[in-house]
């Protein structure tokens, strides 16, 4: 279910998932009209930034700091910021804030008839 | 055989001379994160990390000068599950702690169970530290300007603040704002100090009392690198029998003989610049009754607020590089007044109405490492002769300004 497409928000649109298999299945429509996607999968407990690169692929972020595993808030489409000791990432999941020192988790993906594959593993 | 295990983990954390990132398990999808090698259950899902500080201080009134290892910190966390973790931070203040002696100070800052409940809230229970400014939150040595933390989250607001309670955090889907909500032990009125505010009224996690109680609660809202946040606090002060508060002349129960604080403030990062602005008022309505009762002289009401800007002058030789060096040059000007009104049984005392001037550098080779050099500017009303009791025959007169220098380091991690 696509909650909604907000750019004119500081939040990402939010697309809720559920995850079968270890995989997450989005379709690339949801991309219609941003470049960002934060998709929320079900019965878990971090959400995954999603985002198209200009080239046609996707990079999928788990959005859990890497300091002491707190959920990380988007800011805006600049990246992201964990609210606990205030350690910031860019949108290639880069530290850009400490206290966390290591970049956040990368799942691969691929897009197969125009659903976009998240692996998580 | 907690004790041993724990004791492998910070063996082996010194051993290595790396941090022990939390590698969780495989068991989920989400646990694959950084599984990269094999470690054990307990080693993969605990965490060590830490801050600390150390500065030099030149009294330019006093000619002379201090040493101190302020702060030494030990983060320690572990992983149960995703949904439920553990977080916990140990201080050690001033490098010693002899018994009997004054100075030193040994503290859990934080110890508390955090429960998932999805990706955007969760509960924590136990001693945590409730939103309430800035400082109280994100305390770290390598994210605040200046060797000192400000003055007026330091005498204004508590900070750090923690209380035992349950707080609620998260955040909305649709729009840009977080949210928390938190229920906590009341403060004890009668630990007020005259000079300090509510500082010495916390209980911080040992025999509180639990009759009084209070509620925090924070709206932030997040634009880009600009964020603003509102928050407050509303408390009872009195934990104690009835019988015994009415013979004191305070009310007791939950909210009785009430704190209430107030707080608003706003960040900005980008293009280099650094920008905070905030401020907090204090409100402790039946002052009159607690100075009957313990004759501490506590203000009606207190307010503080300070603005801060810093710019980067490495921010364009190093733009887009991963963890460049920064040289932030700072100003700060803090205004606090922990006397801006006083009950009919109080008594003015003008050198509690302060004002700092905070200038410096500071200098992080890389991100999570510090080094700080700063001028501190001191300015304060004049003493109250009615104040003065039993004089030290060796007390210099009271000096309404002075200058501190500090320089010093800190890290974390």
């Amino acid at each position: 279910m696509l909650v909604g497409s907000l750019s004119g928000c500081a939040t990402l649109p939010v697309y809720k998932a559920a995850v079968a298999n270890n995989t997450i299945t989005v379709p690339e429509t949801i991309f219609g009209t941003t470049n960002f996607q934060m998709i929320q999968p079900k019965n878990q407990y971090y959400n995954i930034g999603l985002k198209k690169e200009a080239n046609g692929t996707y990079t999928a972020l788990l959005l859990k700091c890497t300091h002491a595993d707190n959920q990380l808030t988007p800011v805006g489409t600049n990246g992201y910021k964990c609210d606990l000791h205030g350690s910031t990432f860019n949108n290639e999941g880069q530290v850009t804030a400490g206290p966390a020192e290591r970049p956040l988790k990368k799942y691969t993906t691929e897009v197969v008839s125009n659903q976009i594959i998240i692996h998580l593993t | 055989m907690h004790a041993k295990t724990l004791t492998l983990v910070v063996l082996s954390f010194f051993v290595s001379g790396t941090v022990l990132a939390q590698q969780p398990n495989t068991s989920t999808a989400e646990d694959s994160l950084n599984n990269n090698t094999v470690k054990s259950s307990l080693l993969t899902n605990t965490t060590i990390g830490g801050y600390g500080n150390a500065f030099y201080q030149y009294n330019n009134n006093q000619k002379t000068a201090k040493v101190d290892l302020e702060r030494f910190v030990l983060f320690v966390g572990h992983k149960f599950s995703d949904k439920i973790s553990f977080f916990s931070e140990t201080e050690l203040e001033d490098a010693k702690v002899n018994g009997g002696e004054p100075g030193g100070e040994i503290t859990i800052e934080q110890a508390y169970l955090k429960f998932n409940l999805n990706p955007n809230q969760y509960i924590v229970a136990g001693l945590f530290l409730p939103r309430i400014g800035i400082l109280n939150e994100n305390h770290l040595p390598t994210t605040f300007n200046g060797n000192e933390r400000n003055y007026v989250e330091t005498l204004i607001i508590p900070a750090t603040w923690r209380e035992l309670g349950v707080g609620f955090y998260g955040r909305l889907n649709n729009f840009p704002i977080n949210y928390s909500i938190g229920l906590m032990n009341g403060l004890s009125a009668g630990g007020f100090t005259h000079g300090t505010g509510i500082v010495d009224g916390r209980f911080e996690g040992r025999n509180a009392t639990g009759t009084n109680l209070a509620v925090t609660g924070a709206l932030q809202y997040y634009q880009s690198g600009f964020k603003a946040q509102l928050s407050g606090y509303y408390g009872g002060t009195v934990g104690l029998r009835k019988t015994e508060a009415d013979s004191l002349g305070l009310n007791s129960g939950v909210f009785g003989t009430p704190v209430a604080m107030g707080e608003g403030d706003i960040q900005y990062n980008g293009q280099g610049f650094s920008v905070k602005v905030l401020g907090s008022i204090l409100s402790i309505k039946d002052a009159d009754k607690i100075n009957r009762a313990y004759a501490s002289n506590t203000p009606k009401t207190a307010y503080g607020a300070y603005a801060e800007i810093g710019y980067d002058l490495l921010y364009r030789s190093n733009y887009g590089k991963v963890n460049a060096p920064q040289l932030i040059v700072f100003v700060r000007d803090e205004n606090l007044d922990l006397n801006a009104s006083i009950p009919s049984n109080g008594i003015t005392d003008q050198t509690l109405n302060k004002n700092y001037v905070v200038a410096g550098l500071t200098y992080l080779p890389l991100r999570n490492v510090v080094v700080k050099g700063d001028v501190r500017l001191a300015h304060s009303g004049v003493q109250n002769s009615a104040l003065i009791i039993n004089p030290s025959p060796v007390a210099l007169p009271y000096q309404t300004s002075n200058t501190l220098i500090n320089l010093g380091i800190g890290y974390s991690f």
